[in-house]
């Protein structure tokens, strides 16, 4: 009888290791193909939060009424890098089909060969994009872009700040947040101070650093928690970096108790672009989602949830809206953060500011 | 003599016989244990031992910009760091807030522990329950509650304010003060869990003893009380270090960016820069760390308890 009994642990103990062994590394052996431009599913890696919230239902929920056949697996990242992490991860066995991530990562990723080029036969859409807004060698084009705004607290300031420099007024010391590098924030603040500093940051921000350590002694957090916005109305700080359209979108949100301005100095777009994983596993209805995406209805529904601006040519926003959105027609004092550089610079930024910027 | 020799031989032949039979139950009891150990084993190697290796092979590629992973075999990504004045830094601060941690929380564990340990209530188990309640919290809710208590308007600023003590905020977050103060009260369950297991040799009887021989109440917990909780305390002091030198969280949160200890950098390195053979490598140097106290800490209580 004991003999029995310890048979049969034996057998249930081999069983589960099994079973183990079995969940542990047959993930992949599941992921049949179920290549369909209308039906199947669709996973999308993008960013999380307020963002993952309007673009679900300013985009999401509406591909799925016209295509109720196509499920939509959404994966939230906090950022771009870690977004191409995960592809990275899965380079050889893709799960991920379209990602949405900014264009100075997406760069990174078409380099890779991690992502598929597009063409108006599989995303007809794609015609509506204009030259500027497409990647020249094919791959990704330019889902929707947004730019680096000065985000201040509206009592403090009943007038939004005109110039960045701001930042450096003694009144407003240890009221500042500033999100640090390797955040596109902080790379995109280095970049505009050394604008004001008459310098070309290709060739060195030496004087980018001397100003921003002036900065730093007032900025009370490099990272702020829960978010640069959030920290802005509740009064922890007053001012501080962010962007554009989740500004405007806290704006609202805080009953105006909080803005968001471009200061006169001039500020870097923050770019996303939709991409298509190479060798995804849906690919034609990534294609489909891609091609709605772009398509003026999805493109005018983002710009009035999140303000982001379109990248096509034939979204027409409400002017209340347009008026929030960052212009892309050439009217914005623009700082060119050129991606190709950046991805050069972002360890050298984020060392600089670690070692020499950054107050303890 | 026979009649006495023929029952040790009866019992002899049963010796050997039991012999037999207790060697085959044993073969037996090991393939069930090792039957019995295999599912966890199996799920330890895929956790741990795997991602581990993985960790350290990756720790010895390349990372080139834009998060490019060249495979090859360098020290460089060792090198890097190990004659690099500012990892040096980051890792003392983050040794040292690790001491720090582990003495305030053992301090401020201490007497609770104590209590509990000592104590006859009937409620007893109640308070421990109570002690330990807020592990049922997540550590991100409790660092959240720490920044809405500590911050510029937070609950201590501004009573400070509103009783007149303070013109300006003081600066109790995104600092090592906020990072160091949400630790102690993240790590004090753990602390006194730690402390209460460890509390083994402790006992009122002794106490006692020590008091009927002429020992003052101080005496007692100089010389009975605190010699024989001495290894619940650094076993505690222990595990507040290792937990406080490889949590990511708190720093994170409550540091603002100006806290830069292993794991934030190993984050950085990680997700924002891509540069995973350097996050590894850190990585490495952490668990080498974590190593070695654990070899000092061995070799202490060893001292303590022999």
């Amino acid at each position: 009888m004991r003999a029995t009994i310890k048979g049969k642990i034996t057998a249930v103990a081999a069983l589960s290791a099994a079973a183990l062994v079995l969940s542990g590394c047959g993930g992949g052996a599941g992921a049949a193909s179920n290549d369909s431009a209308t039906s199947g599913e669709v996973n999308l890696i993008a960013y999380s939060g307020v963002w993952q919230d309007q673009y679900t239902a300013a985009v999401i929920e509406p591909f799925k009424a016209k295509y109720p056949d196509i499920k939509i697996n959404y994966a939230s990242k906090r950022s771009s890098a870690e977004m191409l992490s995960a592809l990275q991860g899965q380079k050889t066995n893709p799960a991920t089909d379209v990602a949405i991530m900014d264009n100075s990562v997406s760069t990174t990723g078409n380099k890779q060969g991690l992502f598929e080029k597009v063409d108006a036969a599989g995303v007809p859409n794609l015609a509506n994009v204009p030259e500027k807004f497409r990647d020249k060698d094919g791959y990704g084009p330019v889902a929707m872009l947004d730019a680096v705004g000065l985000v201040y607290d509206t009592a403090t300031f009943p007038q939004a700040p005109e110039s960045w420099d701001v930042l450096w007024d003694p009144a407003y010391a240890g009221k500042i947040n500033v999100n640090a590098p390797p955040s596109l924030l902080g790379l995109s603040l280095t970049a505009i101070t050394a604008k004001m500093a008459g310098e070309d940051y290709t060739k060195g921000i030496d004087a980018a650093v001397t100003r921003l350590k002036e900065m730093a002694p007032g900025v009370q957090t490099f990272a702020p928690n829960p978010d640069e916005y959030q920290n802005v109305i509740t009064g922890q700080t007053v001012l501080g970096l962010g962007q554009n359209a989740r500004g405007q979108f806290y704006s609202d949100q805080s009953n105006k108790k909080m803005g968001v301005t471009f200061p006169k100095e001039g500020t870097v777009y923050q770019i996303n672009t939709i991409n298509v994983v190479k060798d995804a596993p849906h690919s034609a209805a990534a294609k489909t989602f891609v091609d709605y995406a772009l398509s003026a209805e999805a493109q005018t529904a983002f710009a009035k949830a999140l303000f982001y601006a379109p990248s096509v040519s034939n979204a027409e926003l409400p002017a209340d809206v347009k008026a929030r959105v960052v212009p892309t027609d050439g009217s914005l004092n623009i700082v060119p953060l050129d991606v190709e550089f950046l991805s050069s610079a972002r360890d050298k930024w984020t060392d600089i500011w670690k070692r020499q910027i950054i107050t303890k | 003599m026979t009649l006495l020799q023929t029952p040790i031989a009866a019992e002899k032949r049963t010796d050997r016989d039991e012999g037999l039979l207790e060697k085959a139950t044993e073969r037996r009891n090991r393939r069930t244990y090792l039957a019995l150990l295999l599912p966890g084993l199996l799920g330890l190697l895929v956790s741990f031992v795997f991602p581990l290796a993985y960790m350290i092979r990756m720790s010895f590629n390349k990372g080139a910009p834009d998060g490019v992973i060249v495979e090859t075999f360098t020290l460089d990504t060792y090198i890097q760091p190990l004659t690099d004045p500012y990892y040096w830094r980051v890792t003392l601060d983050t040794f040292q807030m690790g001491v720090t941690v582990g003495i305030l929380c053992v301090l401020v564990s201490y007497p609770v522990a104590l209590f509990l340990a000592r104590s006859t209530s009937k409620y007893r188990g109640l308070l421990i329950a109570i002690a330990i309640a807020p592990l049922l919290t997540s550590a991100v809710v409790r660092t959240y509650g720490w920044m809405v208590i500590l911050g510029t308007n937070g609950l201590i600023n501004s009573s400070l304010e509103g009783l007149g003590l303070i013109d300006t905020p003081l600066k109790l977050t995104n600092n090592m003060t906020g990072v160091t103060i949400g630790l102690v009260e993240i790590f004090m369950p753990y602390a006194i869990l730690a402390m209460i297991s460890g509390f083994g040799r402790l006992s009122p009887q002794l106490e006692e003893a020590a008091g009927s021989l002429g020992a003052s109440k101080f005496k007692v917990f100089t010389r009975v009380t605190l010699p024989l909780s001495l290894p619940g305390l650094l076993t505690a002091f222990l595990l507040v270090f290792v937990l406080a030198i490889s949590t990511f969280i708190t720093p994170r949160l409550l540091g603002g960016g100006s806290v830069q200890v292993l794991a934030t950098e190993i984050y950085d390195q990680t997700t924002g820069l891509l540069n995973w053979p350097f996050a590894a490598a850190l990585s490495v140097i952490l668990l080498v760390l974590f190593g070695l106290i654990i070899a000092v800490y061995q070799r202490l209580t060893k001292k303590i308890g022999g």
